[in-house]
Parts: C-alpha cells; structure tokens; sequence
C-alpha cells in the first residue's frame, strides 16, 4: 500500500502565553490527508490556523498531540522533508545572489551533486520562464518574478509533493495566471501539490480537493466538485435567448414544479476582462 | 526508515557557511579595515615623537588591542543578527523546509561568521605586519646609521633587539589566541540569539557577559579559595564561576605584545580551551534551537 | 522545560572546565603573565572608565594612552604629573620592560636634573635633597620592574647605569652589570662593563684585573680600546711582572 503524501491524524497544537497560564489553542483535532498526485487546497480566514497547519506537515513546528506522516516519515525527522518542496509566503530570497546562484543553494542544501545542479538549474529557469533573467540580482526582481524563482526553487530536488502558502499573494493577475499554470504543469508532472489560499476562486479553478479551517478546526474537506455542487439546483447558459424564450422557459419550469431562481445576463470575471485587455496587442 | 543519510552533512553545511558568509560580506563590514589601516598608520605617526625602540613596542600593542577589538565587535554584532533577520526574511523556512537538519543550519551560520572573522583577522594582520615591517626597516636604516663607528658586536646586538621586536612566531601564535577568542563570542552569541527575543537583548547580553568573562578568572580564584563570608556570596561567587568562560585568560596576547616569552604549549592550550567553548556553545546552541517552533 | 536542561548542562560544562581554567591560570601566574591585580587600589588610579577598558581586555591600550599622555607631561616638564602616569602605566602593563626604563629614566636623569637647576629653590641642600629624591624614585621603579620581569636584562643594566652614572657607585654598577650579563639575551658589552666598574673600586683591583685579563685572552673581540686602557691602569696598580703584560697599543 502506498503511504498518502499527508496523513494528519488528531492534530492539536497550543501554544502558551508568555507569563500567564493561558494557552492559544491553534488547532483543534485537525485530521486531514492528501493523496499522491492531487491538487489539495487549505482554505480559511486569517488566524484559522493554515500557516501552522503547513508548518507541522514542514517538522517547522512540532504538533502538542497527534500525527503528522510525510510519505510515511514523521515530519519531525529532516528525512521526511527530503520529498517536499516549500514556498512560504511573500517570501524573501537573498538579494545578492543571481537567480542561478539562488537556485544552486537550494539544490546543495538538497545534497544535490554539481553536474546535476547545474542542468537541473538551466531545466527550471526555462520552465519558469526566468532563463534571460538568469544572471540578474534577485534584489532587482518583480513581486511576480520572485514568486516564480520561488517556485523553482521549491522543485530544485524534484520533490514528490510541493507546499505553497499563498503562492499568488500580491502577485498581479498576469503574474498569477503564469503560477496557476506552473502549478498545473507540476500536477501533470506527478508532483502532488498543498496549497493555501484566500483566493477562492483560484482555489476553486485549479484544486482537486480542499479543506476550510475555521478557529482552528478543519470545517469541510472533500472533492471541490461535490462540494459546489447545490443540491436541487441545475444551471443553464443560454447564448442568443430572447426575453420571450426565458419567460417561456420559467413557465415551463414551473408547470414541472420547479422554478426559475435567477435570470441575468451573464457576467464575466474580472479577470477575463483584465486578460483579455492587457494582452491585446 | 533508511539509515543511509549522514546525521550531519559538511556539504550542507558548507552550502550554508558560504552563502552566510556572502551575506555578511555584503553589508561592507570590511570598512572597519579601513578604520585599521588608520589607526595604525595614525599612531604610528604620534608615535614619532616618541624614541624609535617604544615606537614598536606601542604599534604593537595598538595593533593587537584594536585586532582584538574589532574581532570580538565583529564577532559579537554579526552572529545576532544571523537567527533573527532569517526568520524576518523567511529564508530560515525555506532552508529548514530542505532535508537540513537544525544542527546543520546552525553548525553553517557559524561558520559563516568564522570565515569572515578569520578573513578580517587575516587582513588586518597583514596591514600589521607590512606596516610593522616597513618600520622596521627604517629603524634598521637609521641604528646603521647611527652606530657607525661603534664596535660591529654591539651594531649587531642593537640591530638584533630591533629585529626581535618584529615579526614574530609568537605575534602570529598571539593573532591565532584573538582569532579563538572571537569564535568563542561568535559561538556564544548564537547560543544567546537562540533563545533571545530581539537582536539588542542578544547583544547586551553578549556584552554582559563579555565583561563578566573577564572578572571570571578572580571570581572562581576566590570561590576555590572558600574566600567570601557568606553563603549568599559564596553562591554570587561559584554561579560566576560555572557560568561564565576566563575571557581573560585570552588576554595573554597583551603581555606577548609587551615581550614576554609564552611557551608554545601554553598558547596550544589557551586556543584549545577557546575551540572546545567554541564547539560547546554550538551545542548547546542546538538543544536550543533543535525543536524551536518558528 | 527544555531551557531549564541547557541550565543544568551548562553548569555541569562548567563544573568539567573549571579545573581546566584553573589550571592553565595557574600555569598563566606561573609565567608571571597575571601580575596586574584588578583592585580599588587600580580603579582610584586610572579612574572609572580607565578601570573598566582595562578590565574589559584592553588594558595594553589603556597602557599606551596613559604613556603618551606621560610623554606629553614630560613635554611640559611637569614631573608629579609623569611620576603619576608611570606609576599607572607600570601598573597596567607591568611585563613591559620599557615603560620601567622610561620611568627610571624620566625620574633619575631628567627630574632630577630640574630639581637641582631650578631657580625657584635657593637653598642649594633642598635641591639637592629633591635630586636624590629622584634618583631613589628610578632606583625604586627599576627594582619592581626587576622583579616583575627577572627574565630580561635590560632592566638591570638600566639599574646598572642608574647605581654608575647618578649614585657613582660602582661596586653596585658592577654587580647589576654582572647580573644583566647572566641573563641569556644580555647585550655582549654587560660582561666587559661589569668588569670595568669593578676597576674603579678600591681594594677589588685584583679580582677586576683578573675578569679583564679573561677577557682580553677571549681574542681580538674583546680587545676594545677603554678594556686596554683599563687593564694597563690595573697593570701599574697591581704591579704586574713586564712579562706578563699585555703588549702596548700600537696607534
């Protein structure tokens, strides 16, 4: 049998106020598991608990009861972080160093060899798309560019899963679609992906499965199908549709005993429109 | 779980030093060389007023007093801020999230800060000894010229006494003594940041204890002589004592610059007990540090 | 509480290094290398901030500063003052052979040549007194200097030329001479000197003849101009038989 990527098991972490006897309860019995292969994404508010969540599955901070296995190594031991790749979020690479220099870090401090390093560097400037910028101070990079090398640097040891927190965080909609493909292709690679987000529609366009924290309890988790799915209800898009042929339509309707709830023209997003305009030539 | 996997790889550790290293460097901390190089040309130049056999004597001391200042400085305010600017930048997650253990990234981080201090102890020695060298020489020039005409025996023995107060193995053996005395603080000062809030309790403690390191060796001399009235001093006394390091036993460097012969075995032994404080605090560093929430 | 076990480990490294310290403190004494003793004594000497530079590592620069500063006193021929200062660097530094000497040699030559010249004194016995003064004053930082660094030789030469040059007495002179010349390192002139003062004491001819002659047998080095001049004064004194008498310089 195949160990899950994650496997949370009655996880509860506290963490005590200095100097009074109370203690901050950020988890509360928190079980979760993520499958090989899948596009998992945590939900929540700020101060649900999803940062603390990524940082028990990363050995970053240790559960005060419970289970954490990572490919079924417990994520205390650096042995289990040997398979996962990590992006926190907004972070903060050392300016000084060139994106190729960055990346050749990372890949050391994954016990990478040279000769590999180096092809494995070139193979994911390309992939990102960062290879004329290759020799440039990272210090000089934009918001969107710095989540991108992130990124990179986050698969530099070809890890079977990767944890992003927040990976489109401040990052324009260009920026965001470029990442939202970079993660896509990862998927397709093999590479299980957790990520979290507020940003529920891209949560809703690219993850498999979620799971919603709130106050440090996991409220939902299931396939992002089932869980949109409104029970009772059916959606029709009409292209072409007279004022007429709807009223008929909601007649229709209620002679098979249900009824018409909305009836409007259809909005695109936001984002379809900024897309649409910026990349016009 | 395999067993294949070193518990402590020099190859991440390397990865790490070096790239700390890069880091420090590029905050310009080799300015303060420049600040050197001043100095000693500066007093070199009160120095003219004052007979040509004290003027080496006095660049000497200055030279040795300031390498020791600007190392134990350099040592102390670049380790503190090390811990705390990686968790400000997050970087300390990405490295952590790598198959890195903690003792790694901390064994890295110092090192890092051990290759500038002996990149800085190594530079400043060099201005040193060229400045103390091209002293020398005119010293030389101008004892030739002023015993001409004197027995060739004693031009020999004046000339001699100048070349002895040169360079020599036991300037070299006194740097090595700065350079360990500066790893113990760097090595301290992680121990410190470890469990430090802020950047500026890091220091002042380092500092703190800089100072008490240096009553450490009167303090215990009292405590193993059952000296002190009371209890509660003899307490005072022994927590002292078993707390903080002998900095001054490092402080045999003034009397090498003063001329005083130390026996090799003598400096081999100052610089052991620096290297197991050295080591020491790293580890205690890492019982800190080893399950630390970040 | 994890903190409360580096605790515990902490003093249990410093149970296991304590004796080490001690030891190699012991060894540091031994070396006479821990001669300054950080006392109230010190403090009121060279002030609050002085005490704590000094205590904190870097009392060789303290040192230094009070030297210069003694110099620049010295420059304005205020002698309480560089008395003071000397008394202080000597203090701090005391494994410093040339701060003993400059002290000596400020109190013994150059004072006590102002007290015997200064005008403001009339009476020619107080000036007198005063210069005397001074010569025990550099006798007095030479002999701590001595016992602070008996490895040297150039303290007891200096005491040497103290005991000849201001006390005139050369059996003294003679025997600092001798005492430098044992000391490995001595300059080559220690042993000639020691046997030329010994020339000039009365009733010890015979025995400064014999330390010359030994010398002048040593071979061509030796033979320096004042040694044949005081072996042929020795050689008229003690009557020596012609035969036995160094040949004269030819010139």
């Amino acid at each position: 049998m195949t160990d899950p990527a994650v496997a949370l098991e009655k996880i509860t972490k506290t963490f005590p106020v200095p100097f009074q006897r109370r203690v901050i309860v950020a988890l509360r019995d928190v079980s979760l598991r993520v499958s090989t292969g899948e596009i998992y994404g945590l939900l929540g508010p700020n101060g649900s608990g999803k940062s603390t969540t990524l940082k028990i599955i990363l050995g970053l901070v240790s559960p005060t009861r419970g289970q954490v296995q990572i490919f079924g190594h417990d994520a205390a031991s650096a042995q289990s972080r040997a398979n996962v790749g990590f992006l926190p979020e907004s972070p903060y690479f050392p300016k000084y160093l060139t994106a190729a220099e960055m990346l050749s870090f990372y890949g050391k401090l994954c016990g990478m060899r040279r000769r590999e390093l180096a092809k494995r560097v070139d193979e994911l400037l390309e992939l990102v798309g960062l290879t004329a910028a290759r020799d440039r101070r990272l210090g000089t990079f934009s918001k969107g560019m710095l989540q991108r090398i992130g990124l990179a640097q986050a698969v530099i040891n070809e890890p079977e899963m990767v944890v992003l927190d927040e990976p489109t965080a401040g990052v324009d909609p260009a920026g965001t679609r470029v990442i939202r493909d970079l993660i896509l292709e990862l998927k397709r690679r093999g590479v299980t992906i957790l990520l979290s987000s507020h940003l529920l529609g891209q949560v809703q366009e690219i993850c498999d499965r979620i799971g919603i924290l709130a106050n440090g309890a996991l409220v939902r988790d299931g396939r992002v199908d089932e869980l949109l799915i409104a029970p009772d209800q059916t959606e029709l898009v009409l292209e072409h549709a007279s004022p007429q042929l709807v009223d008929r339509i909601s007649k229709a309707a209620a002679e098979g005993g249900a009824s018409v709830i909305r009836a409007a023209p259809r909005h695109r997003s936001l984002e379809q429109v900024f897309l649409e305009a910026t990349t016009e030539k | 779980m395999s067993g294949r996997r070193p518990v402590v790889s020099l190859r991440r550790i390397n990865a790490i030093a070096l790239n700390t290293f890069t880091e420090l460097t590029r905050l310009k901390v080799f300015y303060f060389l420049l600040l050197f190089a001043l100095l000693l040309i500066g007093s070199s130049a009160l120095m003219a007023r004052i007979t040509f056999q004290q003027e080496l004597q006095v660049l000497k001391d200055v030279a040795l007093g300031a390498m020791s200042i600007f190392a134990s400085l350099l040592a102390i305010l670049a380790t503190a801020r090390l811990l705390p600017q990686d968790v400000e930048d997050r970087t300390i997650y990405t490295i952590l999230a790598k198959p890195v253990e903690r003792f790694e990234y901390l064994a890295g981080k110092l090192g890092g800060v051990l290759l500038l201090l002996a990149l800085s102890v190594l530079l400043m020695s060099v201005v040193f000894f060229v400045v103390l060298f091209l002293r020398q020489q005119t010293l030389l020039a101008e004892t030739a010229r002023q015993m001409t005409g004197l027995p060739s025996a004693e031009a020999a023995d004046a000339q001699a006494n100048i070349r002895h107060a040169g360079v020599t193995t036991t300037l070299v053996l006194a740097i090595v003594i700065i350079y360990c005395k500066a790893a113990l603080l760097a090595s301290l000062t992680l121990f410190i940041s470890t469990f430090a809030t802020t950047n500026i309790f890091t220091i002042v403690t380092t500092v703190f204890v800089y100072f008490i390191g240096h009553l450490q060796g009167t303090a215990r001399e009292y405590w193993l002589q059952n000296a002190g009235s009371t209890v509660g001093r003899r307490l005072f006394l022994g927590a002292i004592a078993l707390f903080f390091p002998d900095l001054q036993l490092f402080n045999v460097v003034d009397d090498v610059a003063a001329g005083a012969v130390v026996p090799v075995t003598l400096f081999a032994k100052t610089a052991g007990l620096g290297v197991a404080y050295t080591a020491i605090y790293l580890l205690f560093a890492w019982a800190v540090f080893y399950r630390k929430e970040l | 509480m994890r903190l409360g076990a580096v605790v515990i480990a902490v003093v249990l490294f410093g149970a296991t290094k304590l004796p080490l310290e001690h030891q190699l403190d012991a060894a540091h004494r031994r070396l006479g290398l821990r001669a300054v003793e950080f006392n109230l004594d010190l403090r009121e000497q060279i002030g609050q901030l002085g005490f704590i530079a000094a205590l904190s590592g870097f009392r060789a620069i303290v040192a230094d500063m009070l030297f210069i500063e003694a110099h620049a006193a010295w420059e304005q021929t205020d002698w309480a003052r560089v008395l003071l200062l000397f008394r202080e660097v000597t203090t701090l530094q005391p494994r410093e052979v040339l701060f003993w000497d400059m002290a000596a040699w400020h109190m013994a030559w150059n004072a006590s040549t102002a007290a015997v010249n200064d005008r403001s004194q009339p009476r020619e016995t107080l000036r007198i007194k005063a210069q005397r003064e001074y010569f025990a004053l550099g006798k007095d930082f030479l002999e701590r200097g001595i016992r602070n660094n008996p490895d040297r030789p150039q303290l007891y030469e200096a005491l040497a030329r103290l005991y000849r040059d201001k006390y005139r007495d050369h059996e003294r002179a003679s025997e600092w001479f001798a005492k430098a010349a044992a000391v490995p390192g001595a300059m080559s002139y220690d042993r000639r000197f020691a046997a030329y003062e010994l020339s000039y004491c009365e009733g010890r001819e015979q025995q400064a003849y014999e330390r010359l002659r030994a010398l002048y047998d040593e071979g061509e080095k030796e033979r320096l101009p004042t040694l044949l001049k005081r072996l042929k004064f020795l050689e008229e004194q003690l009557n020596i038989p012609p035969d036995q008498r160094i040949p004269e310089v030819v010139r």
